[in-house]
Parts: structure tokens; sequence; C-alpha cells
């Protein structure tokens, strides 16, 4: 009976996935009406230079967001966790955290009023482009890496960094010989899931995009209004399998590092 | 020649090599370490020993300089610590948990302090393995820790703390995640290494047993204060409290007034043994309240009264647990006190006289009680 109930509810979930994929390999010119099968849009996608011009700029966008987000992320994390306390350390923790629950078009909205001001008063940037995605983008997904992080910091054994202290490491050794590594299959999730927030947003994007920096989300969306072919069903498809990897690569590393710190 | 007294705390001219001068700790209101003095010498084994949160951790995380000292000193070879960081003391500790690095393997996590105290890569992999050859661990050098089983790794954490011959080595609780079995043959290995290497050991446990068999000397602590300083004997044999004679080792406690009190001999008068006799002088006065400490293997029991038994109060056998080396029998007195006694089983085959329910007596002789007055 439960089982039953978990099979249907895996269903659920899946389903939509499932016929999308399926559609993909429709020999039809409709996403919806199944005549037969074919890989004929996997070729036709490859032909469709503007589409892969948009999953090139998501890509950038999304690599350097996560790397952004990531960097700026392990140090929020470390202050807040290894420093006992500093004034204003409540209001920093909550404000590090903010964006997780602030609705994306209030984060978008309030982005590019920031954009504007900057560029009216310092003159940079000079037009929203793939650098003000990159900036909104790092902002919202560092909230992510830095529970992530932070969650793992906590975690850890802190006599290993008062062991390395004590055996005349300095402060800043003991960081990047000792936490760093300790904590780095935080750090690959944390990238990870920063560049799937990144690649995935549709909405902020609307805001902090400019003329020539469309990026994937947002040309699929345009193109929606238009009809859909089966060229974008190919193209979901070879997304999911991409991330799909990345995802399994990501828990194994995860799995096997947890193994070797919970002796 | 005379052989050099190796319990340097007794000559007055000595000096200790680390003095903690009426140290206290404070964790905002929670006094932790409460006005602490204490000198340990060069070449000591010393244990702080204490029941959990009795501040034993607290005061040697000050000595590693993980805290500082809410006041007082800390004296190394006469040098204030105070403001040293721990990076910079001529300290290590180990850790309770360890604490090995599990990215690195065994020989790079011995070798860490090495390279952290200006040797090249060269030297500090020659140091490293004659250390480890020392613990026993040559043939492990290229495992990471978590390859190794709980006393491979209390050995690399051992060798990994002492390779810099530090002026004073740390141990947390050194055997407490190790099984009974290994925890005793470890304890005779730990102290062959002290005594090779000569380096002076700080040891913090919670397991009396362990401080009687590793320390030169023992720090009995209890709620941040130290209770007692003195040799393994010296705790055990003459404790300064209650507190101390029951934390070390089984103890029966009599109450009582004291009602003679002469140069040489004395007497306390108990609800359970009547008049307990004294024969030597006690410090005190007429009327005082003060505890007599016996130990159950210093109680002889038996069927009847023997010669011995000074004083001696009557019961029955409630309760024998056989232990094999010896049995220890529980008496409830016929005041209602329930008393324990050791006896030793000399003879394989012997027709234990006493059992179950059997009327008993119990008693010691006059030297053998300890008086407490606190």
């Amino acid at each position: 009976m439960l089982r039953a109930i978990g099979f249907l509810g895996f269903i659920f979930l899946y389903i939509p996935l499932i016929l999308l994929m399926a559609y993909s390999f429709n020999a039809g010119d409709r996403a919806s009406l199944w005549v037969g099968f074919s890989t004929k849009w996997y070729f036709v996608l490859f032909e469709n230079k503007e589409l892969l011009k948009a999953a090139g700029i998501s890509m950038r966008v999304a690599f350097f967001s996560a790397t952004i987000a990531t960097f700026l992320g392990v140090i929020a994390a470390f202050v807040l966790t290894r420093n006992k306390r500093f004034r204003g350390k409540v209001l920093i923790d909550g404000m590090v955290t903010s964006p997780l629950v602030m609705p994306e078009i209030i984060t978008g909205f309030s982005m590019l009023i920031l954009f504007i001001s900057m560029q009216k008063f310092i003159g940079w940037p000079a037009n929203r482009g793939m650098t003000t995605i990159i900036l909104a983008h790092s902002t919202f997904c560092m909230a992510y890496v830095t529970v992530i992080i932070r969650s793992r910091l906590v975690d850890m054994d802190s006599s290993l960094e008062e062991a390395a202290q004590d055996l005349g490491a300095h402060p800043i050794f003991v960081f990047f010989q000792v936490t760093l590594p300790v904590i780095s299959p935080a750090i690959v999730a944390g990238w990870l899931l920063a560049f799937t927030l990144s690649l995935d947003d549709a909405v902020i994007v609307q805001f902090t995009s400019g003329a020539g920096s469309t990026t994937l989300p947002a040309k699929i969306y345009s193109q929606v209004r238009q009809g859909v072919t089966p060229e974008y069903n190919a193209l979901a498809t070879l997304i999911i399998v991409i991330v799909g990897i990345a995802i399994i690569t990501a828990m194994q590393i995860m799995n096997r590092t947890q193994r070797m710190h919970h002796v | 020649m005379n052989a050099t007294d190796l319990r340097p705390w007794r000559d007055p001219s000595q000096k200790p090599l680390l003095q903690i001068k009426s140290v206290t700790k404070k964790f905002s209101d929670f006094v932790a370490v409460d006005d602490v003095s204490l000198d340990i010498y060069a070449g000591e084994l010393f244990c702080l020993l204490g029941g959990s949160g009795c501040g034993k951790s607290t005061l040697l995380r000050m000595l590693a300089g993980f805290e500082e000292a809410t006041e007082g000193q800390i004296l190394l070879d006469g040098e204030d610590l105070s403001g040293v960081a721990p990076h910079e003391r001529p300290t290590n500790m180990m850790f309770q948990s360890y604490a090995l690095f599990p990215h690195m393997s065994v020989l790079k996590n011995v070798m860490y302090g090495l390279v952290h105290g200006g040797m090249t890569k060269a030297e500090a992999e020659t140091t490293a393995m004659e250390m480890l050859k020392l613990v026993k661990l040559e043939k492990f050098i290229k495992r990471k820790p978590h390859q190794l089983s709980g006393g491979q790794r209390q050995r690399v954490a051992l060798a990994r703390a002492l390779v810099k011959k530090p002026r004073l080595l740390l141990l947390d609780e050194p055997l407490g995640a190790l099984d009974k079995k290994l925890r005793e043959e470890t304890q005779f290995e730990l102290i062959r290494i002290q005594e090779t290497l000569g380096v002076t050991f700080v040891v913090v446990t919670h397991d009396q047993e362990e401080a009687m068999t590793l320390a030169s000397r023992i720090g009995v602590m209890n709620d941040g204060y130290i209770e007692q300083i003195g040799e393994p004997r010296e705790i055990y044999e003459f404790p300064k409290s209650k507190f101390v004679a029951n934390f070390i080792g089984d103890v029966n406690l009599f109450e009582g007034e004291m009602i003679v009190d002469e140069p040489d001999r004395a007497a306390v008068l108990n609800d359970s043994v009547g008049e307990i006799a004294i024969t030597h002088g006690v410090s005190g006065t007429l009327g005082q309240e003060l505890t007599i400490a016996v130990r159950p293997e210093k109680l002889e029991i038996s069927k009847k009264k023997s010669a011995k038994m000074l004083n001696s109060a009557k019961g029955v056998v409630e309760d024998i647990a056989y232990l094999g080396s010896q049995s220890v029998y529980h008496v409830r007195l016929d005041s209602g006190k329930l008393v324990k006694a050791f006896r030793a089983n000399r003879v394989r085959e012997a027709e234990d006289d006493l059992t179950w329910e059997d009327r008993v007596v119990v008693g010691w002789d006059g030297s053998s009680g300890v008086v407490l007055s606190q």
C-alpha cells in the first residue's frame, strides 16, 4: 500500500519530465502531438544560432555568478561561525540569509533601481547586460551558499583547526590547509546549487538584462508565446541529462568525503 | 652514590617548569576555574582528575592558549604566557577527538607541525618517521585516518603532538575513546614513551584508575577548585576531604562527634559503630563533627570478631559480587547503614564460609581510618 502511494507520487513528479523528453524524439512539429520517432529536432537545435547563443550566455552567467557567490559565501559563513561575537552579528546574520525568502520579483526590481542609480551617479555599469545579471545573481545565490557552508562549518570538529594552530600554523595557513579542504564538499555543493539557481532564473533576469544579453530561460519564455516546437524539448532533454550527471557526481563526491569524516 | 630523587616536588630548591598562579576563568557569570594554583616540574606526568564540568579541560585549554585566563598568571619556565597565541606557544596538545586531519596521510599529519616549525620537507619526513617508529606505526604512514583503527588513530595523535618535542605536552582524555583492554595496555605504552622522550605531560582524565596508573602526581578537581594535589598513594591513603575520598576508589564514611581528643589518641561517636577509636592524635576540638573514612579493603569481615578489630559493628551480608581476584561484600549493619568490604580470593577452592544472609562482624583497627574534617 505504502509502496503504491510512493510509486504514484513518483509518477506524479516525473511524468511531465518524461513526456517532455519523449516528445523531443517526435517526428512531427508540435510538442504535443505524437507522429513518429525521429532525432531531427536535435539537429535543428544545433542550427538555431540564437538559441545556442542564449544558452552560452546562460552558462557564462551561471559560471561567474556561482563562482562569485561561492567566494563571498565562504567568507560570510566563516565570519559568522568562527567569530564568537562582534557588533551587529545578529543583524548581519539575518541580512545575509534574507534573500532566501525575498520574492524574486522584489530582488529583481530593487536591483534594477540600484543599477539605474549607479549608472547615473558613478557611470558604472554603463548599461544593463551580462555584468548586471551576474551581479544580481551573485547576490541572491550567495545567501544559499552561505547557508550550506555555514552548516558544514558548524558540524566540523573545531578541534581540527585548534590542532593545526597548536602545531604552529598561523591562522591563515589553518584556513587554507585545514578548514578549506575539510569543507570542500560543501563548497562544491554550494557552487553547484548556485550554478543551477542562476541557470534557472527567469524573473530577476527580466529586470537586469539588456539588449543582446538574453539568457536561455528568458529566451524560452518569450518563444513560448509564438508556439513551441520539439526543438525546445530537445534542448530541455539535454539540460536535464547534463544537470542529472552533475548532481549524481556531486552526490558521490559528498558521500565519499562524508564517510571519510565520520569515522 | 645516591640515586637522584625522581620527585622534584619534594625538593624546595627545585624550580617548577610550569607555574599556575591563582588562575580564574569565567564564562560570563559561570566560574569554570576558580583560583587554581599549581606547580608542575620538568619530567612529570601530572594528571588533572575530576568529573565532567569540574574545569579540568578549561584549565588545559588555558595552558594551550585556546582560552585566556580571566585572572591570574601562567608561567612556563618563568615566562608569562598570557597573550601568547596558541601557534606561538612551546606546548602541544593531544585532543580527545584526536583531531587528525582527515585529508592528510598519517605521515603528513605528523609532519604538519614540523613543517610549520621551519623544517624542510626532507628533515620533517625523517623526524616524523622516527616518531612513527616509536609508536610502531611505520607501516601505516600512507594511510588516511579513516583507514586506521581507534588505537592506531590514538597513536598518530600522540606522535603528531610529540614530534615537535614540546616543553609541555597537554593530553585531553588521551585514552578515553579506547576499549578497556586496549586502554590498560596503552597506559604503560604512554609511560614508556614519556620516559623515553623526557617530555613533561599534563593529562586530563575523569578515570581515577587511569590517573593512578599514569601519574607522578594527581590534582583532584571539583567545581573549578583543586581539592588536593599529591602522589597517587597520598591521594588514596590520605585524602584531605570527603570528596577526594569518595572520588578516588570506594570508601565507607562514618560520621560523628569527637568525644576524646588526646595527643596520641582520639575517638568519635558514631550511630552505627559506637565509639570509633583512633590510635593517633587528631587536629580538632571536642564536639567537632568529623568523618572517618575506611577503604573497603581495610575493612575486615568475618563471622566472629577478631582481635585486630578495634572498631566493629554487626550486620547481615546483603549482597556478594564475585570479581575473580576479589569479592565485594555489601553488609547491612544493624543500624541500617550499608558498608562495603573487599576480600581477596587467595585460595582457589575455598569453601566460602560467608554467604547471603549470614550474620557477620565488620571491623578495622585504630589506624586504618582516615579522619576528615571537611
